[in-house]
């Protein structure tokens, strides 16, 4: 066992500092380091790979690369929410003219910001020109959403048709997303064909007819061959996580709430364990284990909602969980010892 | 004192380093092969999903044994009754999980981590059960049984301590929450005592770090310290302890002034002031990226009471003006960093280092994408009957949104 005494001098100094002598007897039981230097001396990796490993295992320097992008991400969100809540309270007082000339003018400047810079497209990923180019993007695809909502509530152009609006956003989304190789657009995108098909995710627990369980069947369809085909040719193949994982989430809820219906469940439990074994056995073979997880918890809730239907006898349906949970932890602990060391 | 030998930790450690700097493409796939064979620990292991499903089966299933027993074996047991075997599956909880790491050798595996949270569970409800009457949101709670959360905040540190998971400190921390509320009936006191408890934690935590700034104890320390100022900050924010901040935010609650003499509540509103600073210059001269997190957070959500601390009314443009504050704030850091030799400057770059880093953005922008825009756009502050703008009820960004 661990023995605080043989880890590190007891010596408090204060607060440490990275270079202070605490510090520096503290490196003393750093495996990493000790790897380095004998990598190096075997010619695993060269002596500029050791200078900079080295360091990084010492945290020099430390990276404020994510912190950085969830203050502009924030940023960006808090901008567009001030925006929307003006328009929402003072677009009477403000005019339509001034209203549609301010969000027209910063969508047009993100776009232009985005056009002018953005490198040759390519199928391949690409990395952002610049730091800031993802969220002008994201900033201006959230600004075109008020604009059209206050164009067609102002003055009804489409006669209310929201659905095409949502389906011209969502064109309009993934073409971006596309030439800019955006993530947060593409969510936007699949986000705006999914309201296209009358899928209110927000509402899912309260609307589980069969309408709604055929959109998701259709949207999952379409977006997972339409993710399957372009990934298959080649075109941003980076991008088809997204979409997987998104469907398998579409799929799995629209397939449980065929199950939870008291009729003609059984079809829907049979494409929910169908589901299951697929994502299974996907996960495995891609070592994405977001799948076997999908399949575990969708499956055990589809499954258990059909066997203990209708069973009173409380002792039965505990003992059911107890037996058939130690029976998922067996698998899993197989199927982890076997497949999912890696992180 | 720790379960785990300093050896395997280390030698995950590096592991995981290995996997970053892979990912980060400061090692090549080759040399990464080759490398990791010299950092295979005796420590069993799994990803993030695997070890969630792990940890919602184990649950799932003490649980429904817990249930089972007492309803097979004890019918209408008296709450004294049920306590002690409450104790007593507490006590089996905890062996399993020593079990479970000493002979199955698991490492962060979700069963194990499910069976020590049940064992704080179990203890605290047995003990509750066991000693006091259930009447825990009384008004006028039995002095004793602040002995409950204190039990189930040391037994938490323990767990910390013992296995390394940070959410156990996190668990202490909530604990300490509960015990002013049996001392004293003043609101401000029972703030007080809570800042008092969390800086104490700090003062010790920062003793204890300097022994560790390299080792793999490191980045537990920073994050225990960086919840240690996000809970002073909170217990002292007095605006977000009232948790009626929606309601504060849209102009319709009331502000937590009258609840609290004037002398504290505009100590409190001046350090609410100070305390991020504080943070921020700590985490800067630590190179704490966690600490910096933490002040960062608490700068915003001290911008965001500013407002209802001061009673002055919420305007619809402040979002605006943080998200340009934000955004402003992040790009001159960045030109800052840059612009340094290497893209550094004081050991801090604005540079990707970690693969880790990169999976975070990916998984980050494709999830935060498809959500955010569903909640950034607020209720209106005054409704009209010409003009009713909602948005992003149903995806598109709110192009769905109805006004």
């Amino acid at each position: 066992m661990y023995d605080e005494e043989t880890h590190g001098p007891n010596q408090v100094t204060g607060f440490g500092a990275a270079t202070d002598p605490l510090s520096l007897e503290n490196e003393d039981f750093m495996i990493i380091l000790a790897h380095l230097e004998q990598w190096r001396e075997q010619g695993a990796i060269s002596p500029e790979q050791y200078s900079l490993l080295a360091n990084l295992s010492r945290r020099e320097p430390i990276s404020l690369f994510l912190g950085l992008n969830v203050l502009l991400y924030a940023g960006v969100l808090a901008f567009v929410a001030g925006l929307g809540w003006t328009v929402t309270t003072w677009s009477k007082q403000m005019g339509d003219v001034l209203v549609l000339a301010i969000l027209s003018t910063i969508l047009a400047a993100c776009f232009w910001y985005c056009f002018s810079r953005a490198p040759a497209w390519s199928l391949a990923e690409t990395v952002a020109p610049t730091a800031v180019f993802d969220y002008v993007l994201y900033l201006g695809s959230l600004v075109w959403c008020i604009e059209l909502a206050y164009l067609e509530s102002r003055f009804h152009v489409l006669s209310g048709q929201w659905d095409l609006y949502l389906l011209a956003t969502a064109v309009l989304f993934f073409f971006l997303a596309y030439r800019f190789d955006n993530r947060f657009v593409l969510s936007l995108a699949l986000s705006s064909l999914a309201g296209w098909f009358g899928l209110k995710i927000s509402h899912w627990p309260s609307h589980q007819d069969a309408v709604y369980r055929q959109c998701a069947l259709l949207y999952c369809l379409l977006v997972g061959v339409g993710g399957a085909i372009l990934q298959r040719r080649g075109l941003k193949p980076h991008f088809f996580g997204t979409y997987l994982n998104i469907v398998a989430n579409v799929l799995f809820w629209a397939l449980l709430s065929g199950v939870f219906n008291q009729e003609g469940y059984g079809v829907w439990f049979l494409a929910l364990v169908l589901a299951c074994g697929t994502s299974l056995a996907w996960g495995l073979k891609r070592r994405q284990f977001a799948f076997v997880a999908y399949a575990a918890i969708y499956g055990y809730v589809g499954v258990s909602s059909i066997l203990i239907r209708g069973i009173n006898d409380e002792t039965a349906v505990l003992s059911y969980f107890v037996i058939t949970a130690i029976a998922m932890l067996v698998a899993l602990v197989l199927i982890a010892r076997r497949f999912g060391r890696a992180a | 004192m720790r379960i785990y030998t300093a050896s395997s930790q280390e030698t995950l450690r590096a592991r995981k380093l290995l996997t970053d700097w892979a990912g980060e493409g400061f090692i090549t796939k080759a040399q990464y092969e080759r490398l990791e064979q010299d950092t295979v620990s005796e420590l069993r292991t799994t990803n993030i999903f695997l070890r969630l499903v792990l940890f919602v089966f184990t649950l799932i299933c003490i649980g429904a044994a817990t249930a089972l027993f007492f309803r097979v074996f004890l019918s209408q047991p008296s709450e004294q009754t049920s306590g002690i075997f409450l104790l007593i599956f507490a006590v089996v909880c905890y062996a399993a999980a020593e079990v479970a790491v000493s002979q199955g050798r698991l490492y962060h595996f979700g069963i194990e981590e499910a069976l020590v949270v049940c064992a704080v569970g179990f203890f605290c409800a047995g003990m509750q059960a066991a000693f006091f009457t259930f009447s825990f949101y009384s008004p006028k709670p039995n002095l004793a049984q602040f002995m409950v959360p204190a039990a189930g905040g040391v037994f938490s540190l323990w767990i910390w301590r013992r296995f390394g998971y940070s959410y156990a400190f996190l668990a202490a921390m909530v604990f300490a929450l509960f015990l002013p509320r049996y001392w004293t009936s003043s609101h401000a006191a029972q703030h007080v005592i809570v800042a008092m408890f969390y800086a104490a934690g700090l003062i010790c935590v920062a003793a204890v770090r300097p022994r560790h700034t390299f080792d793999y104890l490191a980045d537990a320390y920073l994050l225990v310290e960086a919840f240690l100022w996000l809970g002073i900050y909170l217990a002292v924010n007095l605006q977000l302890s009232s948790l009626n901040l929606r309601a504060q935010w849209l102009g319709i609650g009331t502000t937590a002034a009258s609840e609290f003499a004037r002398p504290f509540y505009w100590t409190t509103w001046v350090l609410i002031w100070v305390l991020p600073l504080v943070a921020l210059a700590r985490g800067i001269r630590q190179k704490d990226r966690f600490v910096i997190a933490v002040g960062a957070i608490v700068a915003v959500l001290t911008f965001v009471s500013n407002k209802p601390y001061l009673g002055w009314p919420r305007h619809t443009w402040d979002p605006m003006l943080l998200g340009i504050l934000l955004t402003g704030v992040a790009l001159i850091i960045r030109r800052w960093l840059a612009r340094g030799p290497d893209g550094i400057r004081r050991g801090f770059t604005a540079a990707r280092l970690s693969g880790r880093d990169k999976q975070w953005m990916n998984a980050g922008s494709a999830v935060l994408g498809l959500v955010a825009p569903q909640s950034i756009t607020p209720s209106p502050q005054t409704t009209s009957t010409d003009f009713r703008f909602g948005g992003g009820a149903s995806g598109g960004g709110g192009a769905s949104g109805d006004f």
